[in-house]
């Protein structure tokens, strides 16, 4: 945050990202290219898989556990604003989806928990439910590798060369 | 299923070498996408025809919802050619045959 570094910034020498096939060096170290990437292609299939399944619960049967359901929802609102974040990439960006991935964290650990302790009180799954197995713990593991990836973009690590 | 495996395979092989994805490897997840709709379309007709699975809203969903990925990988793939988007597109390619399977769970009448 000290660094005046913007988006669209220096030339880096990160071995991570080589030349293009079109012979442009990869320029940025943001949160959307390399690995960042992956990332955001998985977040977009997580946004997708939420938010379809909120609609879904929530047009069909939203008597049945309002609660859940509108947890649902929020977490794919959570996701779609993660994703759009690490592809945008840029100062503002970043900070946006940091608060988004650590409500996510926040989401999923108390999600995880409430609904191994009380799953009377999570009657239908939602996709942080027994901290999203049904999902193969991926939403427990998303937001951790999204904070270690904010982490290891964050401006003015890169040795500027 | 089997096709959409063999996206995630050929994604993984090219991140491995560290290679941009190839020109047959995208045409190859085109190929993937037009199974893929055809497979929703015979879904829809089923349920036109007056089939109803199990979990009507979520196997409509699920139709509609395994149609946008590759496009939306292949776009977010081709935005920088680097060894991760063959990895971009193996995830695509992981979703699609997940989605698969459940479809085909679903597929059950009610």
């Amino acid at each position: 945050m000290t660094s005046p570094t913007p988006a669209g910034g220096t030339p880096s020498s990160d071995p991570a990202t080589p030349e293009t096939s079109a012979g442009q060096p990869v320029t940025e170290r943001t949160t959307r290219s390399g690995p960042g990437k992956v990332l955001v292609a998985v977040y977009g299939v997580f946004a997708l898989a939420a938010c379809s399944r909120a609609a879904v619960q929530l047009i069909t049967r939203f008597d049945e556990a309002p609660l859940a359901y509108l947890l649902s929802a929020l977490a794919g609102v959570i996701y779609v604003i993660a994703t759009i974040m690490l592809a945008r990439g840029t100062r503002t960006s970043r900070r946006v989806a940091t608060v988004a991935i650590v409500v996510e964290l926040v989401g999923v650990l108390t999600i995880g928990t409430f609904s191994v302790l009380d799953p009377a009180a999570f009657p239908r799954a939602t996709v942080w439910s027994a901290y999203g197995s049904g999902y193969g713990y991926v939403p427990l593991v998303l937001p951790i590798l999204g904070l270690w990836w904010l982490y290891a973009t964050r401006p003015g690590r890169p040795a500027r060369s | 299923m089997a096709l959409s495996g063999g996206m995630v395979i050929w994604g993984l092989l090219t991140t491995a070498v560290n290679q941009p994805p190839y020109k047959a490897q995208l045409l190859y997840a085109a190929g993937v996408e037009i199974v893929t709709v055809v497979q929703s379309i015979v879904g829809f007709v089923g349920i036109a025809r007056g089939f109803r699975p199990e979990e009507f809203g979520t196997t409509i969903g699920y139709l509609i919802g395994i149609l946008v990925l590759i496009p939306a990988a292949w776009f977010w793939a081709n935005v920088e050619r680097t060894r991760y988007s063959g990895l971009v597109l193996a995830v695509a390619g992981l979703a699609v045959s997940v989605m698969t399977l459940r479809l085909m769970q679903l597929w059950v009448p009610a």
